[in-house]
């Protein structure tokens, strides 16, 4: 462990930047480090830990690290188990996040994560520079110049992993006088007050969740009905851990949950008044309370970079991604971290890839890869794998992959077949294998079916055509001995295993 | 000639685009559906007008022409404006009847009607046109 | 969830969505997920499962059976439809030609938008009644 400097990267020439000290921003610039990438590392906080410095409000994480797995800590396979700790190459970078839990929930509390993302900084001796935010960007030929608070940064490549945590409210009359999630206080200050909660989302529910024994009433309204995540089979939709106000609406107990749209909000003497309007047919109401909280989203806070060509889209104004996390419409600009979801990859089923941590952390490091080869000539090792051991590798890794577990219908393990025979490409995007060309794979992931089910999927490209092969399930997830996959995998590669 | 509901049920169910439907919503249908009677020579529909609604012949004859020319004959059983209750589009050819002939006839409007209260019809014949859409495509490519 | 009352505004512009009032039409851009798709990405992928549907909202996309191009759709079109309600994959890729920004519902989730809003999906039937005619000029 090295004495790092305290303000290290000053303005000047970089062949590359990382904007951000978030899980998403340190994961990148650790793993970038590791192969030996020189780049600078900047963020606006005085601290790493990003969002989780503040967020959840109601301080628990919505992501688990089981102390008691059935796989060693500190294994690959244990990643699988932990979703928040960071992916280290070393074993004391490995795993931090269960020794910094108390034992009370498999769920850290905020200042546990915020605990183990600043050790992980630490035991890696991570140089970042703090309190550098980053103003403004322009064009310089090829190069970008990023303009900071100290200063400006000029370089080739910028990984922008600044979160997508700027808090954003819709329009609307009375907008002044709404709050948003955000600015949620301590929860006695909301004892006995009527609260009514615009957003029907996680955040919202988090705080109906939070609230629940505080406030004497809890409206939440949004236009469209509220999904489970038990529903969707997926992390879309409403967290197990946060259904309460739902079993409480239905049994009475002072929560209302409405389908409609907010179309103002006005002070009616010392209360606020809500007019809402249904969207399915309910009834339009005027709602009184006393406090009218936004739980409506946030957005990435890119400043200018749509104006430098970086196209992005829907609520949250993602900018649009390729599968290796480039701006789609400006090259050189990369993302890391939750901002990902801007390149949602397959979404068979409906399911993305996911943006919190357990998944991020992985795309991190095959971006890091990806930069390293493409731009600094620093080309990873592709171990020859024997014909006869591929079947049962490609099971092997549906069984266990951390990456395929975390990101399922998103990362996958490849395996190409060379002139010499096939090797191990490591773990990419599956919507650059199934789009991309190259020379004749196979590509494996695991996926919910239409019923939520986790199956494996190999995809198979032959001559730069793809066709998909999916496995059966299996009850206990256990994919190794399965003498159909085997079959079936042998029959999908025939020709290909020699 | 008045016929049960369960007649004219069993009648739309011979359609194409009823094929698939659940009994009760071709019940629905079936009471919507009225009787209409033409002698001989009349236009039941006329080629070029907008097209409201589908005829299923009960009993009687009728000729397809288009053009001054003969393309076919209809007896019993068989059906017209199939694809003109849903897209109302004007007529491709004239039919009419070969002596007196009664038609069991369903407006587009009517159809129309029943969609908010019966979304499952909706969604059967939707399902319905994109099976043939797609036996068609296939016989195409192949 | 922010910017929906432009998608809203843009989604009342297609006759898919002629039929619906303000209120329902903001549930259904609650409902709808946007995507972005640079020149060349496919959108729909022939033979893979678990496809959505799609409506077009800028751009355009071009339908491709084995490479070759067939048809192309252009803003308001919609497509990926028949798929998931014949719980077959896909015959076709769509690939986007230029930019393209779409809304999606995906498959598993279809089902359960069309009973909430059966004029939409009338005149889904009504579009594909077109289809078929053009399809089949023979038919009656
Ligand atoms: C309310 C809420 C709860 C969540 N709960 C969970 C959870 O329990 N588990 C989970 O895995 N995920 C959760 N997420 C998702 C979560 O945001 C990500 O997993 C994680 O924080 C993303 O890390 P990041 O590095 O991408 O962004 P962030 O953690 O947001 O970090 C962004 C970094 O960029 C810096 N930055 C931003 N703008 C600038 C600028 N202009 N100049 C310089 N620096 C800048 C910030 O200072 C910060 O350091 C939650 C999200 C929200 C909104």
């Amino acid at each position: 462990m090295g004495e790092v400097d305290a303000r290290p990267f000053p303005p000047g020439d970089y062949p590359l930047v990382v904007v951000g000290s978030g899980p998403g921003g340190i994961q990148v610039s650790y793993s970038l480090r590791r192969l030996g990438v020189d780049h600078a590392l900047i963020s606006a906080d005085e601290a790493p830990g990003g969002m989780f410095r503040r967020f959840p409000f109601f301080q628990r994480l919505l992501s688990w690290t089981k102390p008691y797995a059935p796989v060693p800590r500190g294994s690959r396979a244990y990643e699988r188990y932990d979703w928040n700790s960071l992916i280290g190459e070393e074993p004391s970078h490995r795993a931090i996040q269960p020794e910094f839990m108390d034992g009370t929930s498999e769920f850290p509390s905020r200042p546990e994560m915020e605990a183990q993302l600043a050790e992980f900084v630490r035991r890696a001796a991570l140089p970042i520079r703090y309190g550098c935010l980053w103003e403004a960007t322009r064009r310089d030929g090829d190069r970008f110049v990023l303009e900071t608070s100290d200063g400006e940064y000029r370089c080739g490549l910028v990984v922008f992993a600044v979160g997508v945590a700027e808090p954003f409210t819709p329009e609307m009359p009375g907008r002044e006088l709404v709050a948003h999630y955000v600015d949620t206080r301590d929860p006695e200050t909301y004892a006995g007050r009527r609260l009514f909660i615009v957003g029907k989302q996680n955040s919202g529910f988090e705080l109906a969740s939070g609230l629940l024994h505080w406030a004497s009433r809890i409206v939440l309204a949004s236009p469209r009905p509220a999904k489970l995540s038990v529903e969707t089979n997926s992390l879309a939709g409403i967290r197990a851990r946060y259904v309460q106000p739902i079993e409480d609406r239905f049994m009475g107990g002072g929560v209302y949950i409405l389908n409609a749209s907010i179309e103002g909000v006005e002070r009616a003497g010392d209360v606020l008044r809500v007019r809402t309007r249904a969207t399915d047919g309910g009834m339009d109401l005027a709602i009184e309370a006393d406090e009218v909280i936004a739980a409506t989203g946030f957005v990435a806070p890119l400043r200018d970079l749509p104006a430098l060509g970086v196209a992005t889209f829907g609520p949250s104004r993602l900018p649009a991604q390729t599968p290796y996390w480039e701006s789609a419409s400006l090259a050189g600009i990369y993302f890391a971290g939750t901002i990902n979801m801007g390149s949602p990859g397959l979404k068979k089923n409906g399911v993305a890839g996911t943006g919190a941590v357990h998944g991020t952390r992985f795309n991190a490091r095959i971006l890091a890869r990806e930069i390293a080869e493409r731009h600094f000539g620093v080309v990873a090792p592709r171990p020859a794998l024997a014909p006869r051991d591929v079947v049962g590798y490609l099971l092997e890794e549906a069984t266990d992959a951390p990456e395929l577990w975390n990101q399922k219908g998103y990362l996958a393990r490849a395996v190409l077949f060379g002139a010499d025979g096939p090797y191990d490409e490591g773990i990419v995007p599956l919507q650059a294998f199934v789009d991309g060309s190259g020379p004749d794979g196979v590509a494996i992931g695991l996926e919910g079916d239409s019923e939520g089910v986790i199956r494996p999927a190999a995809y198979v490209r032959r001559k730069g055509a793809v066709s998909e092969v999916m496995l059966d399930p299996d009850p206990l997830n256990e994919f190794r001995g399965s003498s159909d996959g085997r079959a079936r995998l042998t029959a999908a590669l025939e020709g290909l295993l020699r | 000639m008045t016929m049960t509901v369960a007649e004219r049920a069993a009648l739309l169910s011979r359609v194409t685009l009823f094929a698939g439907l659940p009994e009760a919503s071709l019940q629905a249908l079936a009471e919507l559906a009225g009787e209409a009677e033409f002698g001989d020579g009349d236009a039941i529909v006329l080629q070029g007008q907008v097209g409201t609604g589908l005829f299923v012949i009960v009993a009687g004859a009728a000729r397809v022409v288009r053009g001054g020319e003969e393309l076919d004959r209809l007896g019993p059983g068989d059906y017209l404006g199939e694809l003109a209750v849903i897209d109302r589009m004007p007529r491709m050819a004239s039919v009419f009847a070969v002596g007196p002939t009664t038609c069991l006839a369903l407006a587009s409007w009517d159809l129309f009607r029943r969609v908010d209260g019966d979304p499952e019809l909706v969604h059967s014949l939707l399902r319905g046109l994109a099976l043939r859409v797609r036996h068609l495509s296939e016989h195409h490519s192949h | 969830m922010a910017g929906t009352e432009e998608l809203i505004d843009e989604l009342s512009d297609l006759a898919l969505f002629a039929d619906l009032a303000r209120p329902e039409l903001a549930g259904v851009a609650h409902t709808l997920e946007e995507e972005w798709y640079a020149d060349g990405q496919r959108i729909l992928r022939e033979g893979f499962s678990g496809t959505g549907f799609y409506i077009l909202l800028e751009g355009e996309v071009a339908v491709r059976i084995e490479g070759q191009e067939r048809a192309r759709l252009r803003r308001g079109a919609f497509f990926g439809e028949a798929a998931i309600l014949l719980g077959e994959p896909p015959g076709a890729d769509v690939v986007a030609a230029g930019r393209v920004r779409v809304v999606h519902v995906a498959g598993p989730a279809l089902h359960e938008f069309l009973m909430r809003h059966p004029n939409v999906m009338f005149r889904m039937l009504q579009e594909q009644t077109r289809r078929l005619r053009s399809a089949n000029r023979w038919a009656r």
